[in-house]
C-alpha cells in the first residue's frame, strides 16, 4: 500500500523501560493498530519499522525494541549508539517502573546520541483504577529532564501513534532549525531514497539492487 | 573439559558405521542444489584423500563422521543427491504433507492401547482426552499448506500451530500404523530401560534419531543423569529426590516476599502468564503455579545467574514429557486439574531436576554479561564463515550482526523459533550428545540459519542497515523482521529435515 512511498528520511528510534511495562505491545499497537495479548516477552533486541507522514514529509522510524531485563542489558546497550529518538516507557500502576526511569535515562543520554530526543510513556492509561504514579508527578519529571510526556494505552491505542509522531516531528524541527545535523556521524538520522539522492550514503552504489526494486 | 569431550567426541565418531552418507543440515541443507552439488564434489573429494590426515574438529568433519548415524537401523537407504531429490520442490512437499494430514484425520481411530511400558507409571494412570483432535488436524494443515516465504506483516505474528502433537506422536496415536521398524524400535528401547543396569551408551545411541514417546520419560530422566541406571535404584531415588524438592518448597518458598528475592520473584511472575501464551495448558492456574515454583528454587539456588528470561521457556518441554505420562491424548489442552495431587507433584519435581541438569551445562549464557551467548554467536559467526561464505559475506556487506539475529537462538535455545513438539524431538538429540544443549546446539544453529540460505541472500533491507527499501517496507523487508515468520512457520517436518533426523 505504501510502496509508492519514498521517504525522505530514516529515524533510528529506542523503546526502553523496565520488563513488563508494555513496550512490545506499544511497538506492536503502532504498526499493527492491534494489541497484542499473547505477546511473550522480548528476548535481546526485536525490531519493527514503519513509514509516516509528519508535515508532509515521510519519515521512516526503524524502531529497535529492547529487553527489560536487567540481564540483557549489557547486549540492549549496545543498540543504543546512534539512536535519533526513543520512547521510554514505564507502567502508571507500577512504581517500581516508573522509580527506575532515571536510571535509564542515564544510559540512553549517555550511549545513544548526545541530542536524542525521548518522551516519556507512562503506559497502561486504560488501568487508571490501579495507578500509581499520578500524570502530574511524571509530567514534572518529564519538565525537569526535558522530556516530552504521553500517557498511552497499548491496550485501546490511545496517545500510541501520537508518541511516536510526536518524537518523529521534534527531530525534523530539530532538522530544520539546523540543531541536529543528519550528516553528523550516529546521529540515527539518514536521508531516505525520495530526498537528495546526491547524498546517498556511497555505500549504496554497492547494492545497486536496492534501487531496481518496483516502485 | 568442554573442549575435551568435545574432542572425545569427534573421535569416537571413527567407531560409527558406513561410508560418507549425504545428510540434511548446516552443510546440507534440504532442496538446496547448489550445496547437493558441493556435496558431491566433496564427496569424490573425500574418497581420493585419505581420512587420517584431516584435522578432526572441522565442521565438515563433524558432519561427514556422524552423518551415517541417521542412518542406524535404517533399512530403506535414500540417496538424497540423486537427481529425484533436486527436483522435489516445495508444491509437492506441501501436497504430500497435506495428503498423509487427511489421511491421518481419516484413521484417527485408536489402535489399542500400547503395550505396559517401562515407564514408572502404570497403564492404568493413564487419562484419555481428545477433545480437540479435529481442530488439531486443521492447525496442522492449515500450517502445513502456509506459503512460508510470503511476506508478512512486519511485527511477526506467531501463527497457532499444534504445539505439542503430533508428528512424532503419530505411533501413540493411531495412524500411520507402527511399522516393523517402529516396533523393533520401542523394543530395543524397552529392553535396554529394563536390564539390570541400563547401558547409557547404547541409550543415547539409540536417542540420538530420537526416542519415541512412550518411553521418553523415562528416557529423558536417565539421559540427563537424573535417574541411576540401575533400575534397582531408580525408585527410591526418585522418592528422595521428589521429597528433597518438596523439602526445597517447604524452605524458601515462602521467602519470595521477601525484599530481597522480590525482584526475581516478580519477573518470574509476569513472565508465566508469557509463557507459551498460545496453548492452554500453559493459561491452567495449578500449572502456572507449578512453574513459579520450579523456576523461583532454581533462581534462588543459583545466584550467579539468577532467573533470566527464556529459562521460563526451558521448563516446558520437561513438563509436557512428564505430563505424558499420564496423558495419551492432545496433551496441549489437557486439564491438569484430572490429575491426582501426587502425579503433579512427581511432574513437577522431576521437571525440577531436569531442567537444573540442562542449566549445569550452559548457565553461563545467563550469568553477567550472558558471556556463554556472547562466545557461542562468535562461534556461529566463525562457523558460517567457513561453511557459507556467501551468506556470511552477505551478511557483512548489509551490516547484520550475528548477535542481532542468533542472540535469541541462544538465549532460549531456538524455542521461539521452533514449535514445542519440535523442540522435544531436538532434545532427544541433544541429551544423548555430550554438551548437546551448548556445543551441539551451535551446529543446529548453522543448520537453521542456512536452511533460510535462499530467503537470506534474496534479502537485502535488513533493517539494520541505513538504506531504505525499495517498496518493501510495509510488507516486512528483513530478516530480522521477517525471519520470524518463516521460522515460525516452517511445516511439520521442517526440524527433522534440518537435521535429517529422522522420527522411529
Amino acid at each position: 500500500l505504501h510502496n509508492v512511498f519514498k521517504s525522505d528520511f530514516l529515524f533510528k528510534f529506542l523503546v526502553i523501560g523496565n520488563a513488563g511495562t508494555g513496550k512490545s505491545c506499544l511497538l506492536h499497537q503502532f504498526i499493527e493498530k492491534k494489541f497484542k495479548d499473547d505477546s511473550n516477552h522480548t528476548i535481546g533486541v526485536e525490531f519493527g519499522s514503519k513509514i509516516i507522514n509528519v508535515g508532509g514529509k515521510y519519515v521512516k522510524l526503524q524502531i529497535w525494541d529492547t529487553a527489560g531485563q536487567e540481564r540483557f542489558r549489557s547486549v540492549t546497550r549496545s543498540y543504543y549508539r546512534g539512536a535519533a529518538g526513543a520512547l521510554l516507557v514505564y507502567d502508571i500502576t507500577s512504581r517500581e517502573t516508573y522509580n527506575a526511569l532515571t536510571n535509564w535515562l542515564t544510559d540512553a543520554r549517555m550511549l545513544a546520541s548526545q541530542n536524542i530526543v525521548i518522551i516519556l510513556c507512562g503506559n497502561k492509561k486504560d488501568l487508571d483504577a490501579d495507578r500509581e504514579v499520578t500524570f502530574l508527578e511524571a509530567s514534572r519529571f518529564a519538565q525537569e529532564n526535558e522530556l516530552m510526556f504521553l500517557e498511552t494505552s497499548a491496550l485501546t491505542g490511545e496517545n500510541v501513534e501520537e508518541a511516536f509522531v510526536q518524537c518523529a516531528r521534534k527531530i525534523l524541527n530539530k532538522i530544520e532549525s539546523g540543531e541536529l545535523d543528519p550528516e553528523r556521524m550516529g546521529s540515527g538520522i539518514q536521508y531516505g531514497d525520495a530526498a537528495l539522492r546526491q547524498l546517498r550514503s556511497p555505500r549504496r552504489t554497492q547494492a545497486p539492487n536496492a534501487q531496481e526494486c518496483g516502485c | 573439559m568442554a573442549a575435551e569431550n568435545s574432542k572425545q567426541f569427534w573421535k569416537r565418531s571413527a567407531k560409527l558405521p558406513g561410508s560418507i552418507q549425504p545428510v540434511y543440515g548446516a552443510q546440507h541443507p534440504p532442496l538446496d542444489p547448489r550445496l547437493t552439488k558441493n556435496f558431491i564434489k566433496e564427496r569424490s573429494k573425500v574418497n581420493a584423500v585419505s581420512l587420517k590426515n584431516k584435522k578432526a574438529s572441522s565442521f565438515h568433519e563433524f558432519a561427514r563422521n556422524t552423518s551415517d548415524a541417521w542412518d542406524i537401523g535404517d533399512d530403506e537407504e535414500e540417496d538424497f543427491s540423486s537427481p529425484s531429490f533436486q527436483t522435489l520442490n516445495s508444491k509437492v512437499a506441501l501436497a504430500t504433507a497435506a495428503q498423509v494430514l487427511e489421511n491421518h484425520s481419516k484413521l484417527r481411530v485408536k489402535p489399542e492401547r500400547s503395550q505396559s511400558t517401562t515407564s514408572d507409571v502404570p497403564a492404568s494412570y493413564k487419562v484419555t482426552k481428545s477433545s480437540s483432535d479435529a481442530q488439531l488436524s486443521r492447525n496442522s494443515s492449515d500450517s502445513c499448506l502456509r506459503n512460508p516465504l510470503h511476506k508478512q506483516q512486519s511485527l511477526p505474528l506467531r501463527p497457532i500451530i499444534p504445539l505439542v502433537a503430533r508428528i512424532s506422536d503419530q505411533n501413540a496415536s493411531g495412524a500411520p500404523p507402527m511399522t516393523v521398524r517402529e516396533k523393533t524400535r520401542l523394543e530395543k528401547f524397552r529392553q535396554l530401560l529394563s536390564s539390570h543396569n541400563t547401558d547409557l551408551d547404547e541409550l543415547r545411541k539409540c536417542s540420538w534419531p530420537g526416542v519415541p514417546r512412550e518411553v521418553r520419560p523415562v528416557t529423558w530422566r536417565l539421559l540427563s543423569g537424573y535417574l541411576p541406571a540401575n533400575t534397582e535404584r531408580r525408585k527410591l531415588t526418585l522418592q528422595r529426590k521428589r521429597e528433597e524438592y518438596f523439602g526445597f518448597i517447604e524452605q524458601y518458598y515462602d521467602s519470595r516476599n521477601e525484599e530481597h528475592h522480590q525482584d526475581t520473584y516478580r519477573q518470574i511472575h509476569i513472565d508465566i502468564p508469557r509463557t507459551n501464551p498460545l496453548i492452554p495448558l500453559f493459561q491452567q492456574p495449578l500449572v502456572q503455579e507449578i512453574f513459579e515454583r520450579i523456576l523461583f528454587i532454581w533462581a534462588i539456588r543459583h545466584p550467579a545467574s539468577g532467573y533470566v528470561q527464556g529459562i521460563n521457556d526451558l521448563v516446558t518441554p520437561f513438563f509436557v514429557v512428564f505430563l505424558s505420562e499420564y496423558v495419551e491424548e492432545d496433551v496441549e489442552n489437557f486439564d491438569v486439574t484430572n490429575l491426582s495431587q501426587d502425579m503433579l507433584r512427581s511432574i513437577e519435581a522431576d521437571s525440577f531436576w531436569c531442567m537444573s541438569k540442562l542449566l549445569d551445562g550452559i548457565q553461563d549464557n545467563y550469568t553477567f554479561a550472558q558471556p556463554g551467548i556472547q562466545k557461542k554467536v562468535k562461534a556461529l559467526e566463525e562457523l558460517v564463515s567457513r561453511i557459507d561464505e556467501q551468506v556470511h559475506n552477505h551478511f557483512r556487506r548489509y551490516e547484520v550482526e550475528y548477535l542481532q539475529f542468533a542472540f535469541r537462538w541462544m538465549n532460549n535455545l531456538l524455542m521461539r523459533e521452533l514449535p514445542l513438539r519440535c523442540t522435544i524431538r531436538l532434545w532427544d538429540t541433544y541429551q544423548s550428545e555430550p554438551e548437546g544443549f551448548s556445543h551441539f546446539h551451535l551446529y543446529v544453529c548453522a543448520a537453521f540459519l542456512i536452511k533460510w540460505r535462499k530467503e537470506i541472500l534474496d534479502e537485502e533491507d535488513f533493517q539494520v542497515q541505513w538504506f531504505c527499501d525499495g517498496g518493501q517496507q510495509c510488507s516486512g523487508g528483513g530478516l530480522l523482521e521477517n525471519a520470524d515468520p518463516p521460522i515460525y512457520e516452517c511445516s511439520i517436518d521442517d526440524p527433522e529435515r534440518l537435521l535429517t533426523l529422522e522420527e522411529l
